[in-house]
């Protein structure tokens, strides 16, 4: 129907960017993932909601091969972004890295320039041939993540001296510099009071125009605010995976329903 | 019945006490708050009762081998004695001996004394001469053969004054000590007084002290430290050469590539167990190895320099690690995330944020190892070394050498009551060394950190 | 609220949600305009196309339903935000219900059609059903600006419809009791005129949530009221 466009919610694209068939992790002897498959959509926030030590954030680490520096880890099953094995032998980590940009919890500036921390991924990858060009990837990123108003007269000052939600945005823009594909997220408001919070959120939703955003979060609010797509983790299961309003509305699986209604931690 | 005892009102509960006075266990445990923060500042009190004890003491016997008594009077140099040929032939010239000049200025200060009208009185004529230190002939010879021109000519003779002169002015030495004494008598001390009152014995600041080799028990009072700064000098930057580099690269590879099995557990178990072996130890192994083995010369600061960095190398290796693992991890999560490399993480924010630590680390290091002196016995730095090494780029740090903390040690062993204020005095610089080191420490740290 | 919210797209859903009310709100509008005038001009065909109309009306208040019901689940709309969603799927409710008797009037138009006319009845019930949509209308602006002033008006003249209504009433009143034949007709007829005076009832009760949304107060005080048919019919029976 027509009408249903009146608001806009549906997602647009279907067309996969991440595939996950039979992921399975374990740390030691914990098996912290049993068998996960989600396919990721591109363009589309998609939210990781569960318990903590559901695997969420596993998950979200198996994406962009965070669980390589952890000695324990183990991942098994396959992965691909567009079709491709990310965790093929041949690719290397630190050039997935590069296309699958990651937002941590507390935001974490470089103590350097803000200049400088918007700069460091273009320069390590080599993204730019002259300082104009630089520039222009620093400017760019740092409007695209909504911060360049704020900072723009203040480009030489320490990252470390913005506001926390500055410094989160600042995060966010550091990691669209390396111009990613998708942005991986890892409960990216907790550390940030609500007004900080509702502007990464809104950044967030602004973002899904050019990237595919994978957010980890512990406030179910949150994931029904900006996701298109949730995923209910649940120790270590993926429970249930869908379209945002239902899985609010009406979950199909009665753990979900048990966890959004608060009768489950 | 549950809403009957709810609507009854009770007065204050028996274990409830009113807010205005306290009870017994909060007295008691508020008494025991008090001793423990009285045992607190008792503790800091007598250190640093203890601390201003030992500083004064070293400031007051130490601060007296700064000063020097002195004898000024002019003096012809007479070519009769230094320049028997009169060709100012430095071969020949050279022949003479101190003794020779020794004579002249004996005869000088007579001849000075005599017409400043200042009566000899018990004093002999050869006692007289005997206030001038020995020293002072083989400055004059040295002065004179360095430069044959002044042959001839009258010049201004500032010679020290024998160390038992010197103390008396200091008031180590008394009459009655000089009664005991066969190196002055109570009648020198008398002329030593006419003298200073007629302006020809003085006391002035002693440049000597820091410049000057050491000297023998003959005479005391022209010891000083020159060998032993340039010594500890050359150790220090030496150290900081060998151990840095080893050391800063050691703990990277440790805290960021190395993995973590039992070899590497192994490892750092020794490190630690290093930094606590016996600084003796390293003085047997350098000896065995650096000069016995490898065939370094002895007492040379080369080899004092590789001693003291093995034992440097663990304390470097243990506080560059702590300065490493101290650097939050969400930086270098926030650097992986972006597709940074190991080796880029490594160099563009772990060692960046850790370089204060490290610094502190090192500098402290190197200040603890500048105080060491058992490993430096045991490879023959306590020599009695009179001849500056020479400059670094000409292989001075082969030559023989000593250290502050070893010229402490050989300076405190000696007969002559005038050395202990000079080993006073060398605890003074060494106290001086460690200050200037500790602050540099402080102010890189304040630098590196001021940049955020 | 002038000052949009931070996420934006909040802001979207607001108004999405209210963009669908205002919808619905024309379509109810003009089905019970276009029922009124099947009834004068005994058009079937328009009369047909209200009732199949109605299918339209539902499904927009169900879709108005679930997006509130996502609204406030994704949301958790607070203060004036959560009055809205309250107050649109209040209003909602009721413009479903006036969508029925709009359908439930050109339902009984198909049946007057074959019947014959009453007089100038039907003239009156077209009348009575123009000033009822033009009051749901009032009602309706009244909550798109948010306009208190206007939405107390229409609750006070709610009295205008009662009067039309009780007047009507006597009339079919006297036809049935000059003429037995004209029940059926004058019945049906007064069912028509009952469910616009429910109409206007509507728009008074849409009128409140205006009020409500505005000042976040339900007005207590009795609504003003001229239905005297139930007194009218107690004397008529004596």
């Amino acid at each position: 129907m027509n009408v249903m466009t009146v608001v806009e919610r549906d997602v647009s694209e279907t067309r996969s960017k991440m595939d996950a068939r039979g992921v399975q992790v374990w740390y030691g002897d914990k098996h912290a993932l049993k068998d996960v498959d989600v396919a990721i959509l591109d363009r589309t926030v998609t939210a990781f909601i569960g318990p903590s030590g559901c695997g969420k954030s596993t998950f979200l680490r198996c994406l962009n091969r965070m669980n390589d520096t952890v000695a324990s880890a183990r991942v098994m099953g396959k992965m691909t972004m567009d079709g491709q094995d990310i965790y093929d032998p041949r690719v290397d980590p630190v050039q997935l890295r590069a296309k699958v940009g990651m937002v941590f919890q507390k935001p974490n500036p470089f103590p350097k320039s803000i200049y400088d921390n918007v700069a460091y991924g273009p320069k390590i990858h080599g993204l730019a041939r002259t300082k104009a060009e630089l520039d222009e990837i620093v400017e760019t990123a740092l409007k695209k993540a909504a911060l360049w108003n704020e900072v723009k007269d203040r480009l030489a000052a320490p990252g470390t001296g913005l506001s926390g939600g500055q410094q989160q945005r600042l995060c966010i823009a550091r990691a669209i510099a390396t111009s990613p594909e998708v942005l991986l997220m890892d409960e990216p408001c907790s550390a940030l009071d609500p007004i900080a919070t509702a502007q990464v959120e809104e950044l967030i939703d602004e973002l899904r125009a050019h990237f595919t955003v994978v957010i980890v979060t512990h406030s179910m609010q949150q994931a029904a605010r900006v996701s298109q797509r949730t995923a209910f983790f649940h120790l270590g299961n993926l429970v249930e995976y869908g379209e945002t309003g239902q899985i609010f509305t009406n979950p199909r699986d009665p753990r979900t329903e048990a966890y959004i209604t608060g009768r489950i931690g | 019945m549950t809403q009957d005892t709810a609507t009854t009102p009770t007065g204050p509960r028996a274990d409830q006490h009113p807010l205005l006075s306290g009870s017994t266990s909060l007295r008691r445990r508020k008494a025991r708050e008090w001793r423990l923060k009285v045992y607190g500042v008792a503790a800091i009190g007598l250190s640093l009762a203890t601390l201003f004890v030992m500083i004064f003491t070293i400031l007051r016997d130490g601060s007296q081998a700064f000063y020097q008594a002195r004898l000024t009077f002019p003096l012809v140099v007479d070519a009769a004695i230094v320049d028997k040929e009169g060709a100012r032939d430095p071969a020949a010239m050279a022949k003479v001996t101190t003794v020779g000049y020794q004579r002249l200025l004996a005869q000088a200060f007579l001849a000075h004394i005599e017409t400043s009208g200042v009566p000899l009185g018990d004093v002999t004529e050869k006692e007289a001469g005997e206030m001038i230190s020995r020293d002072a002939a083989g400055r004059l010879r040295k002065q004179v053969l360095s430069d044959p021109a002044i042959v001839g000519q009258t010049i201004t003779v500032n010679a020290y004054a024998t160390g038992r002169i010197d103390g008396y002015l200091k008031g180590r030495v008394t009459r009655a000590s000089a009664e005991r004494d066969s190196l002055v008598t109570p009648a020198q001390l008398d002329l030593a007084d006419r003298l200073l009152q007629a302006g020809i014995l003085s006391l002035g600041f002693n440049s000597g002290f820091l410049t000057d080799p050491d000297a023998s028990d003959l005479r005391p009072e022209s010891a000083g430290l020159g060998v032993a700064i340039i010594g500890s000098v050359y150790m220090m930057v030496l150290v900081a050469i060998f151990t840095v580099p080893v050391g800063v690269a050691a703990s990277i590879y440790l805290e960021e590539f190395a993995p973590k099995n039992w070899l590497t557990d192994l490892i750092e178990v020794n490190i630690s167990n290093l930094a606590a072996v016996p600084s003796i130890v390293f003085g047997i192994l350098g000896l065995s190895i650096f000069i016995n083995f490898m065939g370094l010369p002895q007492s040379s600061s080369l080899v004092g320099a590789l001693v003291i960095s093995l034992m440097t190398l663990p304390t470097i290796i243990i506080a560059t690690r702590a300065a490493i693992r101290a650097v939050p991890p969400s930086i270098r999560d926030a650097a992986l995330g972006i597709g940074a490399s190991k080796m880029q993480i490594v160099f563009h924010h772990v060692l960046p944020l850790a370089m204060p630590g490290i610094m502190t680390g090192t500098i402290l290091g190197l200040a603890s190892a500048l105080g060491e002196t058992a490993p430096l016995l045991l490879i023959g730095m306590v020599a009695f070394v009179t001849t500056y090494p020479s400059g670094p780029l000409d292989g001075g740090i082969m030559d023989p050498a000593t250290a502050l903390p070893v010229q402490v040690y050989s300076w405190a062993s000696r007969s002559d009551p005038a050395f202990i204020e000079r080993s006073s005095g060398a605890i003074i610089v060494l106290l001086a060394f460690l200050l200037v080191m500790n602050v540099a420490a402080i102010l890189l740290r304040r630098r590196f950190e001021r940049r955020w | 609220m002038t000052q949009p919210h931070i996420i934006s797209s909040f802001d979207r859903d607001l108004e999405a949600v209210q963009a669908l009310l205002m919808r619905m709100g024309g379509l109810v509008e003009s089905a019970i305009l276009d029922a009124a005038e099947a009834l004068e001009m005994r058009d079937e065909g328009l009369a047909l196309k209200v009732r199949d109309g109605d299918k339209a009306i539902d499904a927009l208040e169900q879709q108005i339903h679930s997006e509130c019901a996502r609204l406030l689940a994704l949301r958790a709309p607070t203060a004036s935000d959560l009055r809205i969603v309250l107050t649109v799927m209040r209003v909602a409710a009721a413009l479903e219900r006036c969508g029925d008797y709009a359908k439930n009037l050109a339902k009984r138009s198909l049946i007057l059609a074959h019947m014959s006319p009453l007089g100038g009845t039907t003239g009156s019930v077209c009348r009575m059903a123009k000033t009822a949509v033009l009051r749901l209308k009032d009602s309706l602006d009244a909550f798109i600006g948010r306009d208190k002033v206007l939405a107390a008006d229409i609750r006070d003249r709610d009295r205008d419809i009662d009067q039309m209504y009780n007047s009507l009433f006597r009339e079919l009143l006297t036809h049935m009791l000059e003429d037995p034949r004209a029940i059926s007709p004058a019945m049906h007829l007064h069912f028509i005129a009952k469910n616009i005076e429910r109409v206007g009832d509507h728009a008074t009760s849409v009128a409140e949530q205006v009020i409500f949304l505005v000042t976040g107060e339900v007005p207590e005080e009795e609504r003003p009221k001229a239905d005297a048919t139930a007194t009218t019919s107690r004397s008529t029976e004596e």
